[in-house]
């Protein structure tokens, strides 16, 4: 916080080690949640038709299923099968697809599909921040004022209007007017764009809408009446107290919405046909890709733990007030 | 005593926009702010006494304007002040603030040091290493030990007290000349209290500061005040030294007010209250704007505003009791025999 001093060096370490601590402590907690999620997800996938693990079911008799099913381990008890596949997480390994390429490696065609996906959710997300912290700091400036009034029917329309409506329009009217290409290829970086700023689209109201709120909020505690009053602009005033103060809330749920971000979207990547990881958990489902399914499941909900994990961490590490270590407090 | 007028008040109206409805908050005040003095403005909620020193440092907020009158301070009518630019040079450099709250006028995630040195930076010119010197120095004056390091640490590692301090320790920073004080103690445990009007006291003298203290305690008045203005229902009613106030009040307010004190209770009675509610400021007042509360009021307080008549040349009240043809009202016993009650209370 550009303070370095004399007093500041014993403070550092002794609340760098709390928070190493807390990490730790919650990894662990995390950790204990995946492994729940997984237990349940397993024990639910074990309830679905035998159909998904096998390519040609309709062909096969009892006693090929039968033996099939054993050779797979599918046939021990449900404790064995489980106790089997954290051994099989352990060595880093989600089991072979069975339908949607059969016998290739689940992290193999994840891995393949991933990239994409993830550079374009990042390109989405850095317009979403360089947009959506602009407009929401430009509401809250302006209150009732232009900036306000334009952002708050950005929000609306894009709140109300569903996300596959707004899609296909700027599919339809931007390729049209702008001469941008309908479908997606790595190599062509114009035919990135469309995709990418649909996709931030949702996060650009989100963010401004948040940043707006929270910034509101901190403009009306009485800290800022005292800045005014000491005679810092409002330039300064909403830099250095407003802005910093209203992201700390926000800042919890940017992991998260970066992940998700970066876990592609099903809708975009079919629209624009981005190989990408969006549709593969429709399309392994419609397939009945037993494996593929609980593979992506639990990636999925990972991701969502580590969102939360990273989000937590982020905001202590920007939030004094929040203390790790229990200490004779205020005086 | 001729003394030296630092700030002048001249028939000041401010009114909010309320959706529509006009709200009359200051109805027409002037006051003189004598230089070195420590005024005290007293009164109950919504009597308007913050909106008034907010004109001071243009805080109003944005639906209040002044409609009419002048604040003449240093040769210029901050009154015609429009600019944030135009009210920099006064805020902090000239007037500062000590807010009511303290556990809120911090900025919760910035370091003590951070916060002082903001002013400093702002109104002594200094920066960096020199800034920070300068911060521990007056963080030390508003006795805050060991600041070198507590300069560190941020708000919520202080007591509601030490905040204060700082709140305190900011506003000096700015080296202003005029200190307004917004009910400084009313949030502190009155342990608190004393040390904080005492350390105000102390650096009046050390900075050679003017301060005007909002307040409706008039145990902190009695402490600290050299004058005393009592405000009503957007109004100063009676303004006068604080031993004229206090001995020889002679607004009918100002009698309620004072036999309001819970000091003045007798053990097992019921403690003196104001009977009424203060007047809606949305409508238009007529006369004396206290007449309906006050079981002493002549007809004449229904029909016309009373002007004011000087008590003593440093004394003056706005009531028709002082017109030299008013019948003779004399205050409740309660207030006749103040000095006695009071000395060792207040």
């Amino acid at each position: 916080m550009g303070i370095p001093g004399n007093g500041y060096s014993h403070i550092l370490p002794q609340r760098s080690i709390a928070m190493l601590k807390y990490t730790a402590r919650r990894l662990a907690q995390s950790l204990i949640t995946l492994f729940i999620i997984i237990t349940i997800v397993f024990s639910l996938m074990r309830l679905m038709p035998i159909e998904g693990y096998f390519q040609n079911f309709d062909k096969l008799d009892k006693n090929q299923i039968h033996t099939a099913l054993q050779s797979m381990g599918l046939l021990d008890p449900l404790p064995i099968q489980l106790k089997n596949f954290y051994i099989q997480i352990s060595h880093g390994s989600l089991g072979d697809s069975l339908i949607y390429r059969p016998n290739v490696p689940v992290m193999e065609i994840i891995a393949s599909k991933a990239p994409v996906s993830i550079y374009m959710g990042l390109a989405s997300m850095a317009i979403a921040l360089l947009l959506g912290l602009p407009l929401g700091t430009a509401m809250a400036r302006s209150k009732s004022g232009f900036w306000d009034k334009f952002g708050t029917a950005f929000i609306v329309f894009i709140t109300a209007v569903p996300a596959a409506v707004y899609y296909l329009l700027v599919q339809l009217y931007f390729t049209d007017w702008l001469g941008l290409p309908i479908l997606f290829s790595a190599a062509n970086p114009v035919s990135w764009i469309l995709p990418t700023v649909s996709l931030s689209l949702g996060n650009i109201a989100y963010y401004a809408m948040w940043l707006r709120r929270y910034m509101v909020d901190e403009l009306n505690k009485d800290y800022i009446r005292l800045a005014r009053a000491k005679g810092v602009d409002s330039k300064s005033i909403m830099k250095n107290h407003v802005f910093r103060n209203a992201f700390v809330p926000m800042v919890q749920y940017l992991p998260t919405s970066l992940l998700y971000t970066i876990a592609g979207s099903i809708y975009i990547e079919s629209l624009y046909s981005v190989p990408g990881m969006g549709g593969l958990l429709v399309n392994v489902i419609q397939r009945q890709d037993n494996n593929m399914v609980q593979a992506l499941v639990l990636i999925y909900s990972a991701v969502g733990i580590v969102g939360l994990l990273l989000g937590d961490i982020l905001m202590n590490l920007m939030d004094p007030r929040i203390s790790f270590v229990k200490k004779g407090g205020a005086r | 005593m001729e003394q030296e007028v630092i700030l002048s008040v001249k028939d000041l109206e401010v009114k909010f926009n309320l959706r529509g409805r006009i709200l009359h908050a200051i109805r027409g005040i002037s006051l003189d702010l004598y230089k070195r003095e420590s005024l005290a403005i007293v009164g109950e909620s919504g009597s308007g006494k913050s909106v008034l020193v907010k004109t001071f440092m243009g805080l109003l907020d944005a639906n209040g304007t002044i409609t009419n009158g002048e604040i003449l301070y240093d040769g210029k009518d901050l009154s015609k002040l429009k600019s944030e630019k135009e009210w920099l040079g006064v805020r902090g450099k000239e007037i500062a603030m000590v807010l009511q709250d303290p556990m809120t006028s911090l900025n919760p995630l910035k370091t003590i040091g951070y916060q002082v040195c903001e002013a400093i930076e702002l109104h002594q010119g200094l920066k960096g290493a020199e800034a920070k010197a300068a911060a521990a120095s007056i963080l030390e004056d508003v006795g805050i030990s060991d600041a070198q390091n507590r300069m560190h640490q941020y708000p919520h590692e202080f007591s509601g007290g030490m905040r204060q301090r700082v709140v305190i320790a900011i506003a000096v920073a700015c080296k202003p000349k005029i200190l307004i004080c917004d009910e400084p103690t009313t949030a502190l445990d009155v342990t608190i209290q004393a040390q904080i009007l005492k350390l105000l006291k102390d650096l009046k003298d050390k900075y050679d500061l003017t301060t005007i203290y909002i307040t409706h305690d008039l145990g902190v008045v009695a402490n600290v005040a050299d004058r005393i203005a009592v405000m009503y229902a957007g109004d100063i009613v009676e303004i006068g030294k604080c031993e004229e106030v206090f001995y020889n009040p002679r607004h009918p307010y100002t009698w309620a007010l004072l036999s309001s004190l819970p000091q003045l209770g007798v053990k097992g009675e019921n403690l003196y209250s104001i009977k009424g509610a203060p007047p809606n400021l949305f409508t238009h007042i007529e006369g004396d704007a206290f007449a309906p509360r006050n079981p002493r009021a002549l007809k004449i307080d229904f029909v016309k505003r009373p002007p004011y008549f000087d008590v003593s040349p440093t004394h003056k009240a706005r009531t028709w009791l002082l017109d030299p043809r008013a019948p003779r009202v004399d205050p409740p016993k309660i207030i006749r025999n103040l000095h006695r009650e009071v000395s060792g209370h207040v």
